[in-house]
């Protein structure tokens, strides 16, 4: 009986640690997953770039700031290595681009053309999915973090070696709330 | 003002449902037993000999092709990227917000503001709305309704709702088939085993008549919580409850559509007029005001 009792209690202890070090790779492997989610949205809109800037070049002669601004960033985007550097990227080429927006208010040809506007419509939709990938991304490393701050999460987490992961941060530029003047 | 968690909502809806789906399963315990007990005999395994394949047969059928038996009652049409370019947009949105993969899309033509969500799981999972509910709502509207059907398949409401709805089948088929069999029985004047089988005997009519009714009451239940969840998972996703909100005002305002029945709980709002104990949807001013203190 006592031997039957203590093969159970050890099965059992067996399953938790087996259960914790699977829920701990399913979350991590979930987390990076997403983070190549957010790659891809971001990978998308620097290649939509080249068709944007052929739509608005005949009509933005004289808006070579702006142009500039929007291939620099999508420069620095194909180069940057690493997925903070990536959003930092992104973040840039979302700035440059909004201000190629603002620019074409001024045109109404351009705001007129359907290549240009369906350009506009697929770019604020990816701006949208990036920010989804990336609420995805923080809600898996909170679950992730939880977890590996709770008890008893927190004895199998250092047992394993995993350790709480970063937060995505949104940059400074983006946080800043525009002030209003009347 | 007390604030709802939208994550406390989900479990404790789960909680209900689980509580809703063991009084259909006791039901159907119930009934099956006290037919076995009052049949009896030769009737009881010719029965069940024609009727488990057939129940079986009608579950798996029910089970993997519910989102083409939907699709097709609805008589939408596959909605194609190059035309409806910002509902796949939305939608593809969602789906990174919620970890889901991308379901089928569908359109069905109709000027009324409505949409659906069916399939057996997020893998096999169809959505599908009406023309009307493209060209009335504007884009954060849209987007709260896709939410709205997106948490059916994430909470698994889809294969659930399927389940209980064979289930509900099963059952009213078993009434029938037992008070057709006794019907029978007492005309061609087989039966002698009144005498101690006479009490026995109007429990299990009584069961069979009420059973169906119960189980479908019980559904309905299940339907309206789960249309709460679905409400707080899409507040989930989208972090706001004002596209929802709404849209939901928007269709309250809207006149209701005819739908068949069978298809009614899939939908964001119930597509007929009836009466809040035989509705498959929580009213909208309750929906609305549970959302606006999220």
């Amino acid at each position: 009986m006592i031997v039957w009792i203590s093969i159970a209690i050890a099965v059992i202890i067996v399953a938790v640690f087996l259960i914790y070090y699977n829920r701990f790779v399913t979350l991590s492997h979930q987390i990076d997953n997403s983070l190549a989610q957010i790659d891809v949205q971001l990978r998308k809109r620097s290649d939509l770039i080249p068709n944007l800037l052929s739509a608005v070049k005949g009509y933005m002669k004289h808006e070579r700031a702006a142009i500039k601004e929007v291939t620099d960033a999508r420069k620095a985007m194909m180069s940057a290595k690493g997925i903070e550097k990536k959003m930092k990227a992104g973040n840039q080429m979302q700035e440059a681009l909004k201000s190629i927006f603002a620019i074409a208010e001024g045109y109404p040809d351009l705001k007129a053309s359907t290549n240009f506007l369906q350009l506009q419509q697929e770019l604020s939709a990816i701006e949208d999915k990036v920010a989804y990938a990336r609420q995805y991304y923080n809600d898996g490393i909170m679950t992730y973090n939880v977890m590996t701050s709770k008890v008893p999460g927190m004895w199998f987490a250092s047992m394993y070696g995993f350790k709480t992961k970063e937060y995505l941060k949104i940059p400074k530029a983006a946080k800043a709330v525009p002030k209003i003047k009347f | 003002m007390n604030r709802l968690s939208f994550r406390d909502e989900i479990k404790k809806n789960k909680i209900s449902s689980y509580f809703l789906i063991g009084i259909v399963f006791f039901v159907l315990l119930a009934l099956t037993y006290t037919i076995a007990f009052i049949i009896g005999g030769d009737y009881f395994f010719i029965i069940l000999i024609i009727g488990i394949p057939i129940s079986i047969a009608y579950i798996l059928i029910g089970f993997y092709k519910s989102d083409k038996i939907a699709i097709a009652s609805a008589n939408a049409k596959l909605a194609k990227q190059q035309e409806y370019r910002q509902y796949h947009n939305l939608v593809e949105g969602l789906c990174l917000a919620s970890g889901l993969p991308k379901p089928k899309l569908y359109v069905m033509q109709n000027p009324q503001i409505n949409a659906f969500a069916s399939g057996r799981d997020p893998q096999h999972a169809v959505v599908c709305v009406t023309t009307g509910l493209l060209e009335k709502l504007n884009k954060q509207e849209i987007e709260g309704v896709l939410a709205h059907e997106l948490s059916h398949i994430a909470n698994y409401d889809i294969r659930f709702m399927t389940l209980t709805a064979v289930l509900v089948g099963m059952i009213a088929i078993i009434s029938q088939i037992f008070l057709r069999t006794l019907f029978w029985s007492s005309i061609s004047g087989r039966s002698n085993r009144e005498n101690n089988n006479a009490v026995l005997m109007i429990i299990g009519i009584i069961l069979a008549i009420l059973a169906p009714i119960i189980v479908a009451l019980v559904q309905l239940a299940i339907s309206r919580k789960r249309e709460y969840a679905a409400d707080s998972s899409a507040v989930k996703f989208m972090r706001t409850p004002t596209g929802l909100i709404g849209a939901l005002t928007k269709i309250k305002n809207n006149k209701p559509m005819k739908m068949s029945g069978a298809v009614a709980p899939l939908f964001i709002a119930k597509p007929s007029k009836a009466k809040e104990w035989f509705s498959t949807h929580p009213p909208l001013s309750e929906r609305i005001k549970k959302l606006e203190r999220m």
